[in-house]
């Protein structure tokens, strides 16, 4: 089966030097949800920016739905929904004029999606202008502007960015339902790791221009731990980051805190059998702990 | 029935669905033969992926707890997967040595354990206590 969306060896930068991209490939497959996640810069958004033919990559190759997203623009976007972190939509028009637009522009619109989801986020008519919306209204806009034409891979570039918790929520149930009932792929990118969780489906973890992470949620929670290791017994990082399953090591006041493949019985064996360590303490954390740890700062901060 | 989810768990969320529903057929809060809600809904309703929703109800087919029926929708086994009691047995007793030990280093009493284990079995039986008030029916922290 091809895969919908893959990316080969992409690296891009904005500086001479300075790589945002570096080398990263993954691929998604029909149906398929995944979360892309990294810190602030990561290459989020010019990753996905590259998926959208937006952007041309310095080296690797983009495919969406096996086309090149910059050759065949118009096939690859006709398939593709896209709601950009800052969507610029015009604030001069009204909803009605840009929902016309799109329906004009995608033969494929289904205007009982676009009447359920008007009544859904509660617009009572169409007449408002854009510039009169509030962030939330907007951004629902632009999702039903995305999602009507019945996209087989929707692009959420952190949808959620700047919304109250109940907008959001609204945004995640929109979501959800067109997972249960058009089966559309949806790759989004978010700092919200309950949103995550929500989506479920794989994690693909940017940092320092690589992917650092790329697996299934439930295989994060279960087969990952953190060791707390005290710094006195191990003097560097760099003899637990050599160990077999250890994807990280850094130091947390007296302790180094490494993150490892494996089950925290697991991890704690072998931990005594490579560096005689008794008893090191290995716990199971929830996803935001884990990201802090897999890509939070290596540098003991000194605050005096 | 209703259940919680708590999205920043260390728990995955299938494996809080899974745990739920047991606990529930446990108490008798689901009999044999009573219809779960299906994916679709619960999905809809939790706010989750229809995969989570999936996959926790797989493994509990798997276990032999509930069953699907083609067309009909998902429902709890009309006979529970049997298991060996004398096995049974001997965990059980293991089990009630670690918490009675916990109980007593933690300077509880064997009365107080007592009262621990009638809380427990209120809630396995009537629902946790979130669950009696509709006012509180989410306990999710953003």
């Amino acid at each position: 089966m091809t895969p919908i969306l893959e990316f080969h060896n992409i690296s891009r930068s904005f500086k001479k030097d300075v790589p945002v991209l570096n080398g990263v490939s993954f691929s998604m497959t029909e149906g398929e949800v995944v979360g892309l996640l990294g810190r602030n810069g990561a290459g989020k958004t010019t990753l996905i920016r590259i998926a959208m033919g937006m952007l041309f990559p310095h080296t690797g190759t983009v495919r969406v739905f096996g086309l090149s997203p910059t050759d065949e623009p118009v096939a690859v976007k006709k398939r593709i929904g896209y709601v950009a972190e800052e969507q610029v939509l015009p604030v001069g028009s009204s909803i009605a004029e840009l929902i016309a637009l799109h329906r004009y522009l995608f033969p494929s619109w289904d205007p009982a999606l676009e009447r359920q989801l008007l009544d859904r986020f509660g617009f009572a008519g169409t007449a408002a202008k854009i510039r009169h919306l509030s962030k939330g209204q907007a951004r629902q806009v632009a999702l039903i502007c995305a999602v009507c034409h019945r996209p087989e891979l929707l692009i959420l570039d952190e949808p959620a960015g700047g919304l109250d918790p109940a907008a959001r929520r609204e945004f995640l149930e929109t979501s959800i339902q067109l997972l249960n009932r058009e089966g559309t792929a949806i790759l989004f990118s978010s700092h919200h790791m309950n949103d995550v969780e929500r989506l479920g489906g794989r994690v693909v973890l940017l940092d320092d221009g690589k992917v650092r992470l790329d697996r299934q949620l439930d295989q994060i929670h279960e087969d990952h731990c953190v060791a707390m290791i005290p710094r006195s017994a191990v003097p560097a990082s760099d003899a637990i980051e050599s160990l077999p399953g250890c994807l990280r090591a850094r130091p947390v006041f007296e302790d180094w805190h490494a993150v490892f493949q494996g089950t925290p019985e697991a991890v704690r064996r072998r931990l005594q059998e490579s560096l005689g360590l008794q008893d090191v303490r290995c716990v199971s954390v929830p996803l935001e702990e884990l990201f802090v740890e897999l890509v939070g700062s290596k540098r003991l901060e000194e605050v005096s | 029935m209703q259940l919680l989810i708590n999205p920043s768990d260390e728990l995955p969320i299938y494996r809080q669905i899974m745990r739920q529903i047991t606990e529930a057929i446990a108490g008798g809060r689901l009999k044999s033969g009573d219809k779960l809600t299906s994916h679709r809904e619960l999905s809809e309703h939790l706010v989750i992926a229809p995969l989570t929703v999936k996959k926790a109800y797989d493994e509990l087919e798997a276990l032999g707890y509930i069953e699907t029926q083609r067309g009909r929708g998902t429902f709890v086994c009309a006979t529970l997967p049997e298991t060996d009691r004398a096995d049974q047995a001997e965990q059980i007793r293991q089990s009630a040595r670690r918490l009675l030990s916990q109980a007593y280093l933690a300077g509880l009493g064997f009365q107080e354990v007592v009262k621990v284990l009638e809380e427990a079995d209120r809630e396995l039986t009537e629902g946790p206590p979130a669950l009696q008030h509709p006012a509180s029916k989410t306990q999710e922290t953003q």
